[in-house]
């Protein structure tokens, strides 16, 4: 330690050297002794499991890459990768383009009305996940809600099929994932100083050229987060398009559970966990780089 | 081209409080005018309704011979200078600058050379490149500045454009303000809560409280000439002291304060002076005396301070607490009985308040 060379007592009242080293000791290292739990907490049951998984895949019969050739080779599975793509990839950015404008409606709102509107907005997250994915059960069914209005009001004649459907995961999932792109993105929007909104006004900008040029790109770290919260969210969800999508629409969360749980094929499980993790990581890397660019603030 | 501001009868309302009152003013051509007061006398909301951010309860707002009063911020036309500085920290200095441009659609390559040449008159042609973050205050406060003036505004209006500086900086960059809008013939309106800033650069002052402008003038007239006990105050007059006309011969008029002190004072030089006013003096226009013989209003000292020039002295006296300098080559003891005798050349005659 390059502290712990002796210092002289400047007089008999301070502190001597030995006591001061200690409390130098002491705060350089309590930030690690604090974080000290969680940080062993994520070791021991996050690190280690997903290692321990990744490592069941790399099997030994038939070459170390053999279970992810399998995965590849199989039109079905390649079919449901690129389905779950597809759901979280649609769900983020319609959940982008509602929750930035509610966000952005919030955020100018005053005071009172402001926290309303956030208590509304967080309200559905009180309930859990699948007790909302039930509500779409109802509302889309054969004899759902929606169905029966259509009817009623003569607009169709049979009632749609509307479950069991790409449609039908995406909009649950949008439905689970805006609450959280609103609180991400009005946290982002209230940071923009009212001042740098009037400055772009005085400077002759109007109100949609203040939005495209200032407060959108202002908005750009909110809204990365905003979108890998959702993706990395919608890709891995399970309890939604089981329910709302079925056999038919078939996601890599379901399938995995599928092969672990149904056909007992531990390895091709894990080889699903890892490709997905792949994914979110590469996904989450990709948005930062993207948000650097648009700006150059963000970090 | 530079217009002149006509704000006519301006009331305006924050919820149901009334922050502003039946206010007008005007500018000249290529004048800069000052709003000064304490935060809360409507300084800033006055400065608001000009830029559009507020809208009048009553009142109109004119530039020319255009009526600004209902149009959008936007539309105004108007460059402002920020106490926060307010640059984008998303673009660089040079499309901070160059951002008033883009949006009347000038072209990339002019929009670029103009901001350049503008840049370059502040003297941050070499930062042209940088993000607003990389900047000090007072580089900021030019690139502000720059943002403004680049777009030719017929009015520019600065919102204590130099509060978040230091002192130092402070007197440099308000040189160069002003340098820069001489330069430009731009009619400006600055809002300041500092006396020093408003009197050292402004063609003329309006001094305000409690949304209201009480006097409006030159700088030297408000320093010498108050209107009314309020600017007296504001201006550093710290003896106000109550007085009655005695006697009248001709243009001379002997007024009496509380005490007896008597003085002669000219209603030539003062205008008319009724049977009852304020006399205010600075603490220089108080004559210290301990000669028993001399005329002046009784006072016991109190409190010595030293100001270089002088000594200053905290009185009690029959009109009052007053405040004098007196000379440094016979400092006077707390306690000491001395006779306070008001100057008339350094003098004002106001109304009662």
């Amino acid at each position: 330690m390059k502290a712990s060379k002796p210092r002289k007592a400047v007089n008999p009242g301070a502190a001597r050297p030995r006591q001061l080293e200690e409390n130098f000791m002491l705060k350089r290292f309590a930030g690690w002794w604090l974080a000290g739990p969680a940080t062993l907490a994520v070791l021991v049951f996050l690190i280690l499991p997903v290692a321990a998984t990744i490592a069941t895949t790399f099997g030994d019969d038939g070459g170390i890459f053999a279970p992810y050739i399998a995965f590849f080779n199989s039109g079905f599975r390649r079919a449901v990768l690129w389905r779950t793509i597809e759901i979280s990839l649609a769900t983020t950015a319609i959940s982008l383009v509602v929750g930035f404008l509610t966000a952005y409606v919030v955020s100018k709102s005053p005071g009172k009305l402001k926290s309303l509107l956030i208590i509304a907005a967080v309200f559905p997250l009180l309930t859990g996940v699948v007790v909302r994915s039930f509500a779409w059960l109802i509302i889309l069914g054969k004899n759902g809600i929606l169905n029966n209005f259509l009817v009623g009001i003569g607009a169709i004649s049979e009632p749609l099929s509307m479950l069991y459907t790409q449609g039908s995961v995406i909009v649950a999932m949008v439905y689970l994932f805006v609450p959280l792109m609103i609180l991400t993105l009005v946290g982002v929007l209230e940071n923009i100083p009212d001042d740098i909104v009037q400055a772009s006004s005085s400077l002759g900008a109007t109100p949609a050229a203040t939005f495209r040029q200032v407060i959108l790109p202002l908005a750009v770290p909110g809204l990365i987060v905003g979108a890998v919260l959702v993706f990395t969210g919608s890709f891995t969800a399970y309890a939604t398009p089981q329910l709302l999508g079925g056999e038919r629409q078939m996601v890599m969360g379901t399938l995995m559970y599928q092969r672990a749980m149904v056909s007992f094929d531990w390895v091709g499980a894990s080889t699903i966990a890892a490709i997905m993790v792949v994914i979110t990581v590469t996904v989450v890397l990709a948005m930062s780089r993207v948000a650097r660019r648009l700006n150059p603030m963000a970090t | 081209m530079t217009q002149a501001l006509t704000v006519q009868n301006l009331t305006a309302h924050y919820g149901a409080t009334k922050v502003l009152e039946d206010l007008s003013l005007s500018v000249g051509k290529g004048e800069l005018v000052s709003l000064l007061g304490a935060s809360g006398c409507g300084k800033t909301t006055t400065l608001r309704l000009i830029a559009g951010f507020l809208e009048p309860t009553s009142g109109s707002i004119r530039l020319g011979d255009k009526d600004l009063t209902r149009l959008p911020a936007y539309k105004r036309d108007i460059g402002l200078v920020f106490q926060n500085y307010a640059l984008f920290p998303h673009l660089s200095v040079l499309d901070n600058v160059g951002f008033g441009l883009k949006q009347r659609g000038v072209a990339p390559a002019d929009r670029e050379k103009r901001a350049k040449a503008m840049l370059e008159r502040v003297g941050l042609a070499q930062l042209a490149d940088r993000l607003p973050g990389a900047l000090s205050g007072g580089q900021k406060q030019r690139v502000a500045l720059a943002r403004a003036l680049v777009i030719e505004p017929p009015l520019l209006m600065f919102d204590e454009p130099l509060s978040n500086l230091d002192a130092k900086l402070r007197v440099d960059m308000r040189v160069e303000i002003r340098q820069l809008q001489r330069a430009n013939g731009t009619t400006s309106v600055y809002v300041t809560h500092d006396q020093e800033e408003a009197f050292s650069i402004s063609d003329r002052v309006a001094i305000m409280n409690a949304g209201r402008i009480m006097q409006f003038d030159t700088p030297e007239t408000l320093y010498q000439r108050p209107a009314n006990a309020f600017v007296a105050r504001f201006v550093g007059f710290e003896n106000l002291i109550p007085m009655k006309a005695v006697a009248r011969d001709g243009a001379t008029v002997t007024a009496e304060a509380a005490g007896g002190a008597r003085l002669k004072l000219s209603q030539e030089r003062f205008g008319e002076i009724a049977d009852s006013f304020v006399l205010a003096t600075r603490a220089d226009g108080l004559a210290v005396s301990t000669d028993a013989k001399d005329e002046g209003i009784p006072a016991t000292l109190g409190l010595r301070t030293y100001l270089g020039r002088a000594y200053q002295y905290q009185a009690d006296s029959a009109a009052g607490q007053l405040i004098a300098n007196g000379s440094l080559s016979a400092p006077l003891e707390p306690g000491a009985e001395a006779k306070l005798m008001p100057v008339p050349d350094q003098c004002c005659v106001l109304k009662p308040e």
